[in-house]
């Protein structure tokens, strides 16, 4: 054996565990099927002279203490996080714009509605007290629930000594808020259909449910974590693209140490007697190792990579009961230039999210349409210029922008084929040119990345890029399945450090951290 | 004046009518006030039409708590309990999906539509029956108050902590994917068959504002399993003489224990000086005083009608505000020349002595749904039909029936409004629907009652004609309903208390709220 340990997937949480285990001192092998290692942290090509991250720009949240442990800076990372947030054109020629800034957001939503304008400084500071509790869940291992003990009862002991913290009235309201959907919850706080469409689209972030389900307040929290305060709906942008995160991760994980292989796909973790021996490689190569964690979504590491004979049925049935449904479609447009708005947008508006949701019953009735297998037919849409912030991905002149459709559902009553593929390109351009008439002309290629495309490339079930849907029953200590959502698996050695584990997708690689401690620990008992 | 009672109950609906009852069981002088002319609010029984007796709103019981039953011995105030013993669908294809009381049947009935479903049944029926057993002293116990540091709260806390963790992990775990997830995603992990699902999800969306594909509407499917009427597969009843019957019997009660019931007596105000209650006031003016006040009605009536947000903290008015009642169904009562006859079991059998469910699909209930969101009433609604006169001949005159059918979605917040032509309309829409499941039924109607949330609203006061005082969604329930800190019956008006289904657990004729309401009275000596 002449490694300690083998991570399966090079995507930004299994770098970030490798980076982390080679860090303590592990000889550590990260395999990977593709070609290059990063997962969605890639960036292609995918027009000549036209570079587009391939499922979407917003890095996530990366936990501070990554990038301090790991040192990306000198790796070349750069986060930037735009002033603006979110960039709404109206049906009715206006433009809602929020901005990291409360108050100067306040005074764009006085224009729609001077109640809600009032409210708004409130309610950020709510988002951020609620978020700012979620951060600390994050960082933790779930304890055992119901049987918490020792170590257990004292982590939630402590989060529950911060919830206190937040005094009476705002506790309750952080337990009343999460299972509410985010309609109501937005509805007890405004009255403008721009505004709560803006905010409320990110409830349903990679949801196959729309804003009048319950639970899509606590999405909106989740993707709040460690976003700027006083912001609503802030990204992480990485300079250069968010291939950068992925060649800062691999630059780390290999400064401390770690081997990385590339175009390895694993046909099999190989168990014996209910412990792992090693990995079997497609080529049909051993790799013989005592630990294995698996960077890959749950479903296909305990139903696809181990034999159904080494796990128990009921186990089993949870991870097949994992809900995945891909939600959304990502369309890279290759522009000639800068879509020209209708609506006025100031200076470094577009820089935020342009987002086409004017109402939440428009996100719902987007809605309506997946939940009976369709693509929408008024699709929320979700799109970024990122050549605003960095010339550099295109030609001299030119853009690019990357559309986040939703819904595009995976589970689609007719097939994902070409042309379906072809009316969701269309579908993009067709509403964006509602909001700038003459948008079609600038198209000068474009390329539909569909769930089925994330599932195939990248072997996301159902093309789920969080490795399953952040809803109540799916998070904390239900993640992945509950009873195992301490990283570890029902097979002595076998550990996940996926998405699919807490604190879940949209996250920079906080899964593959906490993974990283807790395997760091069990070594040393 | 001099204090003539120790306690006035505002509301005579089954609640009132409980805690009324606890508290002359006690020994306190109690006086009920009821604004309509007769006693029971939603669950009652009226003569509509000549002949034809309905249960107007309410009209199935199962969940009526039976220690208050027994407490209060109703059998011996008229209260019988007929069972209701089968649930039908009939599907699209022209087939059925039945529900027997007998296991054994509907487990072969089960096997006709999917083996493997009648093999999960079992286990399914296992775990549901452990939940509901483990649910149900949640049920009877005083929400502790999690932002209190209390000894008695943090007590209570310590308390329903140990319960979930003598649960075992296993069904804890299964109890919070109950309250968080889905109806559909829920019964998705154990079945296949389309109807089954759909006819088990229905239950899960009564009197909320939610599809089966929203999550928070799976832990409703529960209380199929919490119902006293047990081993069947819907643990439903049906009392003799009507809902109404029920409110009788508790009624007769409360007055063999003492109680003082006046009806016809509307209240307009809750009489009060220095943020204590002294009283009411009656809409004629009279005023009459007492120890304690107890308001029966919903939150809103309670606080924003009768006390006046003059008199209230301005963080409890507006928690009240937001309290959310959005009232989503209705009720079309017929009287009915003939028995329906419907296509996929023909003639008269069994069946028509159970529920007839129309819920032919997860989709279906789901599409019925999203009419509702937009503020129309579902183009095909959701309905449970039954024919109470086939249980309880005395309710239509020999050789006639009388058929209740309760109708989800019919939007409070109609566009446009409730207006006597859309009533008109929504009632058309309920009968053609049915029609097609059974097509004598509209040639056998000789009389219909429609009644809408607006309605609902207008004749038993119930806001926006939300039929349990409030959704029963997750964020309004336990320590939360009606309000943060207001859980336990009080209210920031010192002896005056809420006893109605607006507090802890609320909705359906349970009772238990009434009963912990007269508890904590009577533990606070008011």
């Amino acid at each position: 054996m002449t490694h300690d340990l083998i991570i399966i997937g090079g995507g930004v949480n299994g770098l970030v565990t490798a980076a982390y285990l080679a860090k303590a001192g592990l000889k550590v092998l990260v395999l990977e099927a593709r070609d290059t290692p990063g997962g969605l942290a890639s960036s292609e090509e995918f027009a000549p002279g036209f570079r587009c991250d391939v499922a979407g720009h917003d890095a996530g949240w990366l936990l501070p203490g990554i990038a301090t442990d790991l040192g990306l800076a000198a790796h070349g990372l750069e986060l930037v996080v735009p002033d603006a947030t979110v960039w709404s054109p109206q049906p009715d020629g206006r433009a809602l714009t929020l901005w990291t800034d409360p108050v100067k957001t306040a005074g764009e939503i006085g224009r729609f509605s001077p109640e809600d304008a009032h409210a708004w400084p409130a309610f950020t500071a709510q988002v951020a007290r609620f978020a700012s509790i979620l951060e600390a869940v994050y960082a933790v291992t779930p304890p055992n629930i119901p049987d918490a003990s020792g170590g257990d009862l004292m982590t939630l002991l402590g989060l529950g000594r911060r919830v206190r913290g937040l005094g009476r009235r705002e506790m309750t309201e952080f337990l009343r808020v999460p299972p509410m959907s985010v309609a109501e919850w937005l509805d007890d706080w405004f009255a403008a259909d721009a505004l709560k469409g803006a905010v409320g689209a990110g409830g349903i972030t990679r949801m196959l449910q729309g804003p009048r389900s319950g639970g899509t307040a606590f999405v909106l929290l989740h993707h709040q974590v460690g976003r700027p305060a006083g912001a609503v709906r802030a990204a992480h942008l990485v300079k250069g693209g968010v291939g950068n995160l992925g060649r800062a991760l691999v630059a780390a994980a290999k400064g401390f140490g770690a081997e990385i292989r590339t175009t390895a796909p694993v046909r099999e973790i190989v168990v014996r007697d209910g412990r792992v021996l090693g990995v079997a490689l497609e080529t049909g190569e051993h790799l013989a190792v005592p630990q294995v964690v698996s960077s890959i979504d749950p479903r296909r590491t305990l139903c696809g990579l181990v034999d159904a004979s080494h796990l128990d049925p009921e186990f089993l049935r949870a991870v097949r009961n994992i809900r995945y449904r891909g939600a959304a479609a990502t369309v890279h447009l290759a522009l000639g230039e800068l879509p020209r708005f209708t609506a006025r947008a100031a200076d470094g508006a577009l820089r935020g999210a342009i987002t086409i949701a004017p109402s939440l019953d428009y996100l719902e009735r987007a809605y309506d349409d997946a939940k009976y297998g369709a693509v929408s037919r008024y699709p929320y849409l979700e799109a970024r210029i990122p050549t605003l912030l960095d010339p550099g991905l295109a030609p001299a002149g030119k853009h690019i922008m990357t559309v986040q459709v939703q819904y595009a559902p995976y589970h689609l009553k007719a097939s994902w084929d070409a042309p379906t593929r072809d009316r969701v390109a269309d579908l993009v351009i067709t509403t964006l040119s509602e909001y700038a008439p003459k948008f079609k002309a600038s198209v000068l290629h474009r390329r539909v990345v569909t769930p089925r495309d994330l599932e195939t490339r990248f072997g996301l079930t159902e093309g789920h890029p969080y490795h399953g849907e952040m809803a109540l029953d799916q998070i904390f200590f239900m993640r992945p399945v509950a009873g195992w959502a301490r990283y570890k698996t029902p097979v002595t050695g076998l550990y996940l450090c996926g998405s699919g584990t807490h604190p879940g997708g949209g996250l920079a690689g906080a899964s593959g951290r906490n993974a990283a401690r807790e395997i760091v620990k069990e070594r040393r008992r | 004046m001099t204090t003539a009672y120790d306690a006035i109950i505002i509301g005579a609906g089954h609640n009132g009518l409980v805690t009324a009852a606890y508290l002359a069981r006690a020994g306190r002088r109690v006086l009920v006030l009821e604004r309509r002319y007769r006693v029971g609010g939603a669950a009652v029984s009226e003569e509509i039409f000549p002949g034809f007796t309905f249960s107007v709103f309410s009209y199935v019981v199962s969940l009526l708590r039976p220690e208050i039953i027994r407490d209060l011995d109703l059998p011996r105030h008229g209260l019988e309990i007929l069972p209701l013993e089968s649930t039908v669908t009939p599907m699209e294809n022209g087939d059925y999906l039945a529900g027997w009381g007998d296991p054994d049947k509907t487990r072969r009935e089960i096997y006709r539509h999917s083996p493997r479903d009648a093999e999960a049944m079992i286990e399914f029926g296992r775990l549901m029956h452990h939940m509901a057993q483990a649910v149900k002293p949640i049920i009877s116990m005083v929400p502790p108050d999690p932002t209190s540091l209390s000894p008695k709260d943090l007590l209570g806390l310590l308390r329903l902590g140990k319960r979930f963790r003598d649960l075992g992990p296993e069904k804890f775990h299964a109890l919070y994917k109950l309250m968080t997830m889905s109806s559909a995603d829920y019964l998705d992990e154990w079945y296949e068959t389309d109807v089954l699902k759909a006819t088990k999800s229905a239950s899960g969306i009564i009197g909320t504002f939610l599809g089966p594909r929203s999550p928070g509407t799976a832990y409703v499917l529960l209380h199929h399993y919490m119902g006293e009427i047990d081993g069947s597969f819907r643990a439903w009843g049906f009392a003799k003489g009507g809902t109404g019957a029920i409110s009788e019997s508790i009624a007769g009660a409360a007055r063999r224990f003492g109680a003082e019931i006046r009806t016809d007596a509307p209240v307009s105000k809750v009489l009060m000086k220095r943020g204590r209650a002294l009283g009411v006031v009656l809409e004629n003016g009279d005023e009459l005083r007492a120890r304690t006040v107890v308001s029966s009605l919903d939150p809103r009536q309670t606080f924003l009608s009768l006390v006046g947000d003059e008199a209230l903290p301005d963080e409890f008015t507006a928690d009240i505000k937001r309290y959310k009642f959005r009232g989503s169904s209705g009720k079309v009562n017929l009287a009915l020349g003939e028995l329906p006859n419907f296509t996929c079991l023909p003639g008269v059998g069994p069946h028509l002595r159970g529920a007839i469910s129309i819920s032919p699909s997860i989709a279906y209930l789901e599409r019925a749904y999203d009419d509702a969101k937009y503020g129309a009433f579902s183009r095909e609604p959701y309905m449970d039909v039954i024919i109470p006169s086939m249980i309880d001949p005395h309710m239509a005159p020999p050789g006639k029936h009388v058929m209740s059918i309760f109708v989800q979605y019919a939007p409070y917040h109609l566009n446009g409004g409730w207006t006597d032509e859309r009533r008109e309309a929504f009632g058309d829409t309920v009968i053609e629907t049915l029609t097609r499941y059974a097509p004598n039924l509209k040639g056998a109607i000789l009389h219909r009652q429609v009644i809408t949330p607006a309605d609902i609203e207008q004749i038993t006061g119930l806001t926006e004609g939300n039929i349990f005082q409030g959704e029963l969604a997750l964020h309004q329930l336990f320590f939360l309903r009606p309000a943060p800190r207001w859980a336990k019956y009080r209210t920031p008006i010192r002896r005056l208390y809420q006893c109605g289904s607006g507090t802890h657990p609320g909705g359906g004729i349970m009772g238990a709220s009434g009963r912990l309401a007269a508890f904590q009275i009577l533990a606070d000596g008011a």
